[in-house]
């Protein structure tokens, strides 16, 4: 398990790489059997967005105003079932920039998806990472433009605009499939499951929150487990 | 007319330097790398530092007053806003530099009397409406090292103390960062720079518009090149901006200011000074094309000071100064850019006995740069520079300086 007060550290499916594939392979607890979910609520809280990072710095020293958000979490499994990584064919995902926001604000997607950045905004913006997951840097583009990034490895991204400080957004790429965004209630879903023990880890804003050990009996059905953004 | 350097102040910067900014590396995980709520987001913190260490510089090209180089400083600042609704905001930032010591940069309350956020109306020591480059003057809004020579080259004209002739004025060509004149104060201090970046005034700013269409006015104690907390001169400075963004890709703005310049006390220096106006006029265009990986920058600001016409050879002209520049910033990846602005200040010629000349050195710059984004909120800069001025002891002066930022 993660240590809770590192943030923007990938969870561990996400780590990237051969070796946490491997590692999670073996470690699936899955057996054969009737399928289940795991589902649940997560009680989310609101962010305050921040756009006027320094008072001089927005355009004539007025800033744009923006009502507190509700940012969704992501629930997946940290032990995955054997088979969780034969991967589908490539996806294909977007990521829009609209109002000076990233939308959606988390994007949850497996190895090999393509990311569609398209600009919705009437201003520029430019979609650049840091992150060693995979970095990039689209330049700037107008209104109705959109340019691509595919993610070939696992592990969190975060996303930024070089020209609106407060623009963020992650990207989550999956090794295996099992993982779920909460929807505004904060309601996710995890299906297909063979029986089995499994680790489902709460990711939220750059941090796993919590973990728990979560168990799809032999006969399936769906398992309730909750959590809670502390 | 400025305050000097308390030493300590250096020292109490360049810790805080390094207990917020390079003291994060080792706990990278633990520092902000964005501004801090509070309260629900009606409290909001942010902050940035930086330090620079640049070359020695003789020449006093780069001095933002007699003991500040802007190439070998430290700073830290935080902004502190408090919004207790939708409509109503009180903003502060909080600076301790070297040189300055520690100043409250800004305090100014905001109302939004609309719901489209379309109109505002600003109260305090508020953002300044004139140009561009005063209100991007923060660290990692400058892709390079040095300012534009408008908005930094100290001139030699000073707003309380003036020379009773052309000839004493022509004596401090060149000379800005230490200028003495007979009327006024007869203390030896700095001129001022065409538009003060490193200040602002103290008004009430109007400010309306649409994304594509945004205009703004302020009515302020001070001027562009002398801001002041409290008036100096019974005369107020009248400024506007209008903006327009006819594509994403393109802005041009175009401002205008007029106020009182010279100083009460020079005024009542000398019977014989003429009963009139003395302001200082600016206007300014400035425009910004972006396209890709490239952002292109230019601005033209055309200033006059107008002082009394006392002794012969008599100054009967107003003191003209213009500014011009261009800048390039090309982002080569995700962490790492170029930069490069080219830079112009030029004087308008006044008589002296000797004959004709600038009133002050013509001056001309060149900055090429590059910035290295370590990570978000950290980025390093370095820059070269080479300078030229038609007068003064030192004519050319080429400088090189690095530059690291911190900031959430």
């Amino acid at each position: 398990m993660l240590p809770r007060s590192a943030p923007h550290r990938p969870p561990a499916p996400l780590a990237g790489g051969l070796f946490g594939v491997l590692l999670l392979a073996a470690s699936a607890h899955g057996t054969a059997g009737a399928e289940g979910i795991i589902r649940g609520v997560v009680d989310l809280r609101r962010i305050q967005v921040t756009i006027e990072a320094r008072a001089a710095s927005a355009a004539m020293g007025i800033p744009s105003r923006r009502p507190a958000e509700l940012r969704p979490a992501v629930v997946y499994l940290d032990t995955a079932p054997r088979g969780a990584f034969e991967l589908e064919e490539a996806a294909r995902a977007t990521m829009d920039q609209r109002d000076q926001t990233f939308v959606p604000h988390v994007l949850a997607i497996t190895v090999g998806t393509t990311v569609d950045f398209p600009n919705s905004d009437l201003v520029f913006h430019n979609v650049f990472s840091l992150s060693k997951t995979r970095s990039f840097d689209l330049g700037r583009y107008s209104r109705g433009h959109s340019k691509s990034v595919r993610f070939d490895s696992p592990g969190v991204v975060q996303v930024f605009c070089d020209i609106h400080s407060h623009m963020s957004a992650y990207i989550l790429v999956f090794a295996h499939r099992y993982f779920a965004v909460t929807d505004a209630a904060g309601r996710y879903a995890i299906g297909r499951l063979p029986p089995g023990s499994y680790t489902v880890a709460v990711w939220h804003e750059g941090e796993v929150r919590e973990t728990r050990v979560v168990t799809v009996p032999e006969g399936g059905g769906a398992v309730e487990a909750a959590f809670a953004i502390r | 007319m400025h305050r000097r350097v308390p030493r300590p102040t250096v020292v109490a910067v360049a810790a805080v330097i390094a207990s917020i900014g390079f003291g994060g590396i080792a706990q990278a995980q633990f520092w902000p790398d964005r501004p801090i709520t509070f309260a629900g987001g009606r409290v909001l913190l942010a902050g940035d530092a930086s330090g620079t260490f640049g070359s020695d510089d003789p020449g006093w090209f780069t001095y933002t007053d007699y003991e500040t180089d802007s190439l070998r400083r430290v700073r830290a600042g935080v902004t502190i806003e408090v919004r207790p609704s939708r409509r109503l905001a009180f903003l502060t930032e909080i600076r301790a530099e070297t040189g300055a010591g520690v100043v409250p940069y800004a305090w100014y309350v905001r109302v939004s009397p609309l719901k489209n956020g379309w109109l505002d109306v600003q109260a305090g020591r508020i953002p300044p409406v004139f140009g561009t480059y005063a209100r991007r003057s923060y660290p990692q809004d400058n892709p390079l090292i040095g300012d534009p020579l408008g908005y930094q080259y100290l001139t030699s004209a000073r707003p309380d103390a003036v020379p009773a002739n052309a000839d004493q004025l022509l004596k401090m060509r060149g000379h800005g960062w230490l200028v003495k004149y007979p009327v006024g104060s007869a203390v030896a201090e700095p001129g001022v720079p065409v538009v003060a970046a490193g200040r602002w005034d103290t008004g009430v700013e109007v400010r309306v518009g649409t994304p594509r269409l945004e205009g703004a006015a302020a009515y302020t104690v001070g001027t562009l090149s002398y801001p002041l907390v409290r008036d100096d001169n019974h005369g107020k400075q009248l400024a506007g901006r209008i903006v327009w963004r006819p594509v994403p890709a393109f802005a041009i703005g175009a401002s205008a200011a007029q106020g009182a310049f010279i100083s009460h006390d020079v005024l009542t220096a000398r019977s014989d000074i003429p009963d009139a106006r003395y302001d200082e006029r600016a206007v300014g265009l400035d425009g910004e094309a972006s396209w890709g990986r490239w952002l292109l920058r230019g601005e033209l600001v055309a200033n006059s000071w107008k002082l009394p016409p006392l002794d012969q050879p008599r100054i009967t002209d107003p003191l003209g100064a213009v500014n011009g520049y261009v800048e390039v910033k090309i982002r080569m990846g995700p962490r790492l850019y170029v930069a490069a602005r080219g830079d112009q200040l030029r004087f308008s010629t006044i008589q002296g006995t000797a004959g004709a000349a600038t009133w002050d050195a013509n001056v001309a710059r060149v900055e090429i740069g590059v910035g290295y984004t370590l990570r978000r909120g950290l980025l390093v800069k370095a820059s070269m520079m080479n300078n030229w001025r038609d007068g003064g002891r030192i004519r050319q002066s080429r400088l090189a300086a690095a530059q690291a930022l911190f900031w959430f």
